[in-house]
């Protein structure tokens, strides 16, 4: 390599993207030529300059409460305008406001108002809330949210096969643990496949079975070492949660089918895991 | 208030009785259903898209150039970026929302201040030579944050937001050229091209100082 392609490829060679042969070649030039040597040098320095020295702005507490609460009041419009159902702006802050024109509207559209107002009383009335939520529920909620996305998203499997020598080591590329996988075919819960997904602010790997016509979404994480805690089952807006932890991993299996079902999968699964 | 309400659940009640106690079930259900979805999403979204909060303000602050516009553009993007959630399966969420930010940006620069979209580079300072000053020099000056900030505020906002991303967020050329919209190729000559920018105002700032 002569000098001007060592130019060319210098910053490629800094920034760590060049493959290893010519990130080899590179570096035997750089070795032998001094001029090439003290230029890759500068290069150095100035993106060190730039990585240290220049300020990284990290964002002030008050602007992620700003976009908090403009998330919540987006959703808050949405229901209003296509009138899903009380959300706490609807039924509070715009309740005034939409009575008052209620009252001017025409007859069959003032059913049709109470008819929604009246859904939205039920529905915001009998819905499980969570008042308080404590930081299972938080967490319960949202492996709800990530088991309903998986469905509604058409996005279940990243690695879709039911071969669990397929799906393991394609998980294991791309997470920093390495996860049991077993297919359960023949207790009658066939491996679906793989997915990587964001939980509790870390990626972890789900795993996706099938039990007749439903789901079961089960999310493994690296938990700490002796903090296994015993089985909780939990039942939330419908769903089934069952949590388990052995000696490496958090298991949360998620799914509609019932709670017997999701026992016995969690049973099945911790029998054919190699450990505990 | 409480009387309304009683008008209108009896009202609501006799109309939906009509049509069946099932339908009035299956439109309870539905809109249930649809209420905790969306909050459901919100809460993925949230879970997802917060951890890089101080990636987006970082991207935003430096193409702005100023505070007040970048967290307004943060707060946009945010927004945006939920509305259009639904479509997005990658599983890069923080690239994802830089791209947001980045569009958001942009849109912005170019309503309020079309000027900040040219470079505002003085061209005498492409004249000094860059051999003159040696990599002690420049290491020396490396560290002094106030210089640095001000070589990279003095580029055109397409350095100073790709310079940004590789070095501060550490991003492949892969993900920035996604950012971006551009090829691989594009982002390193680019690259070299801001890195020479600013070394070649650091080395002008340098050789005044002398």
């Amino acid at each position: 390599m002569n000098c001007e392609e060592i130019k060319n490829l210098m910053d490629a060679y800094l920034d760590g993207e060049l493959d290893l042969i010519t990130s080899q070649k590179v570096e035997q030039h750089l070795r032998d030529c001094p001029k090439c040597e003290q230029a890759y040098e500068v290069e150095t320095a100035m993106a060190h300059a730039i990585s240290q020295a220049a300020p990284y702005y990290k964002a002030p507490p008050e602007l992620r409460e700003r976009i908090q609460s403009s998330l919540r009041n987006e959703i808050g419009a949405k229901a209003t305008r296509s009138g899903i159902r009380g959300s706490q702006v609807m039924r509070t802050r715009k309740q005034p406001e939409a009575r008052a024109t209620l009252l001017g509207m025409p007859w069959n559209w003032l059913a049709l108002a109470a008819a929604i107002g009246l859904a939205a009383i039920v529905a915001s009335s009998f819905l499980p809330r969570l008042k308080q939520p404590g930081p299972d529920q938080f967490l319960a909620t949202q492996l709800i949210a990530s088991h309903v996305r998986s469905l509604m998203a058409d996005h279940l499997t990243d690695v879709a096969s039911s071969d669990q020598h397929t799906v393991k080591p394609w998980l294991d590329t791309k997470l920093d643990f390495a996860p049991p996988v077993v297919d359960l075919s023949s207790e009658g819960f066939p491996l679906i496949g793989g997915r990587l997904d964001y939980l509790d602010n870390r990626p972890v790997a789900a795993l996706v079975y099938q039990r007749r016509k439903h789901f079961i979404n089960l999310f493994i994480w690296p938990g700490e070492t002796g903090a296994a805690r015993p089985t909780m089952p939990m039942s939330h807006e419908g769903y089934q949660l069952l949590h388990w932890a052995d000696s490496d991993f958090n298991y949360w299996a998620v799914s509609d089918v019932n709670a017997n079902d999701l026992q016995t999968f969690k049973q099945q699964f911790e029998t054919r895991t190699p450990h505990h | 208030m409480a009387a309304t309400l009683e008008a209108e659940y009896a009202f609501g009640a006799e109309v939906l009785e009509s049509r069946g106690k099932v339908v009035k079930f299956a439109v309870f259900q539905r809109h249930e259903e649809q209420g905790a979805a969306q909050e459901h999403e919100l809460v993925s979204f949230e879970a997802m898209m917060l951890p890089h909060l101080d990636a987006a303000h970082n991207l935003a602050r430096w193409l702005m150039r100023n505070e007040q516009d970048a967290q307004d553009v943060v707060q946009e993007a945010y927004l945006r970026a939920f509305k259009s959630f639904g479509g997005f399966h990658g599983s890069n969420g923080r690239a994802w929302l830089l791209t947001i930010v980045r569009n958001t940006s942009y849109t912005l620069l170019k309503k309020n201040r079309a000027a900040d979209l040219t470079t505002t580079f003085d061209e005498d300072i492409h004249a000094s030579d860059r051999q003159s000053v040696s990599p002690a020099t420049i290491l020396e000056h490396a560290e002094d944050a106030e210089l640095i900030k001000n070589a990279m505020n003095n580029l055109p906002a397409e350095f100073r937001e790709i310079l940004t991303l590789r070095h501060q967020e550490e991003l492949s050329y892969q993900e920035i050229g996604e950012i971006l919209k551009i090829p691989v190729g594009t982002v390193m000559s680019r690259l070299a091209r801001a890195r020479a920018k600013l070394r070649e105002y650091l080395t002008s700032q340098m050789s005044q100082e002398k």
